[in-house]
């Protein structure tokens, strides 16, 4: 019985991924995308319009800056992020809007190209950004959008410590008077 | 004694009026700073006996910035005195019910418990939000720093600005923009 639920799981699992790769793979691949709807009478027209990517130009990488030496030449790379030495706080959200997509959500590693610890760091920073709703403008349609108009104590007004991303215990704040 | 020399003492014992804006600040944080400033600590002539202690308007207190979860996890006592009198109020409910209660309460527990700290209460003003009475405002001539910045949220800032801010993270080449 157990064999059987094994083998019609990845059955289901094999023609889910299957048909997602598929579904990509239609037009020309290796190209950065863009998916279009339009309504011509009562026609639905999707396409996926090749698009030259808007970030090329601005894109500012450490290697590129004139004085910068890798610190130890060592057998793997720094990623591009611990390349620049950034101190990115989540109040920066020029810097993590790049992250998320349209609706919010944080971008998965093979796309994002971080290391573990990056991936990590920014993906709290992202979640502290839209908690204190700082990028209410990226959040799915169903959310509340302005903090003002959720609930309880979500409604007020909260600020994140950046070294409590990766502390294990959360020191008490420095408050004498507290019982 | 010269005229300047009165002048100089005039303005040395006269109390400033002082103005701090709340927005996005910790109330626990700002309740240091804005004690210096009540009780004179900012002041050469600073003593305990000597009564030089400052006037600051507080404004914007529904707009202050608690810490991570503390405002779900911070709770307010009270006892009535009577048996079964306690009660433990969170941060958020008390915000709720009075926005100027926490940066209050902030203050007062900051200083030091003694038989001055009732009265140097009585020269701090707390508003929540920016209209303060016209003469509560006229009396200003000073404006305390705050300690944390207020953050700006992305849809404030113009688009344009947003599209030509330098990029960190490119898409890959096979990426569906979403
Ligand atoms: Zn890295």
């Amino acid at each position: 019985m157990a064999g059987l639920v094994k083998v019609g799981f990845s059955l289901a699992r094999n023609a889910i991924i299957s048909t997602s790769v598929r579904s990509i793979a239609t037009t020309k691949s290796l190209n950065l995308k863009d998916i279009r709807e339009c309504k011509e009478g009562s026609t639905l027209i999707v396409e996926g319009v090749t698009v030259p990517s808007p970030r090329t130009e601005l894109l500012i990488r450490a290697e590129n800056i004139p004085g910068y030496e890798p610190v130890v030449p060592s057998s793997k790379p720094p990623c591009y992020m611990c390349a620049l030495g950034l101190d990115v706080k989540h109040t920066d959200v020029l810097i993590l809007s790049q992250f998320v997509r349209t609706d919010g959500c944080m971008l998965p590693r093979r796309i994002t190209g971080l290391c573990r610890r990056q991936q990590k760091k920014i993906g709290k920073m992202v979640t502290m950004a839209q908690k204190a709703g700082l990028m209410i403008n990226l959040t799915p349609d169903n959310c509340k959008k302005d903090p003002r108009k959720r609930r309880e104590h979500k409604k007020f007004n909260t600020y994140y410590d950046e070294r409590t991303i990766f502390m294990k215990y959360i020191p008490k704040p420095l408050d004498r008077f507290k019982r | 004694m010269s005229a300047a020399k009165r002048v100089q003492q005039w303005a040395t014992f006269a109390r400033t009026w002082h103005i701090f804006d709340c927005k996005w600040q910790d109330p626990y944080e700002s309740a240091n700073i804005i004690k210096k400033y009540l009780m004179g600590q900012h002041k050469p002539i600073y003593h305990p006996l000597n009564d030089c202690g400052d006037v600051v308007v507080c404004i914007n207190s529904r707009e202050i910035a608690l810490r991570g979860d503390e405002w779900r996890k911070r709770a307010y006592f009270h006892h009535t005195g009577y048996p079964g009198g306690a009660s433990w109020t969170l941060a958020w409910e008390l915000h709720n019910k009075d926005p100027t209660m926490i940066i209050k309460k902030a203050v007062y527990r900051a200083m030091k418990g003694n038989l001055q700290r009732r009265h140097t209460m009585q020269r701090l003003f707390i508003y929540h939000e920016e209209n303060v009475p016209e003469d509560i405002m006229k009396n200003v001539s000073s404006q305390i720093r705050q300690s944390r910045l207020v953050p700006t949220r992305l849809d404030h800032i113009p688009e344009e600005e947003v599209k030509q801010y330098p990029k960190v993270m490119d898409y890959p080449k096979d990426y569906v923009l979403k």
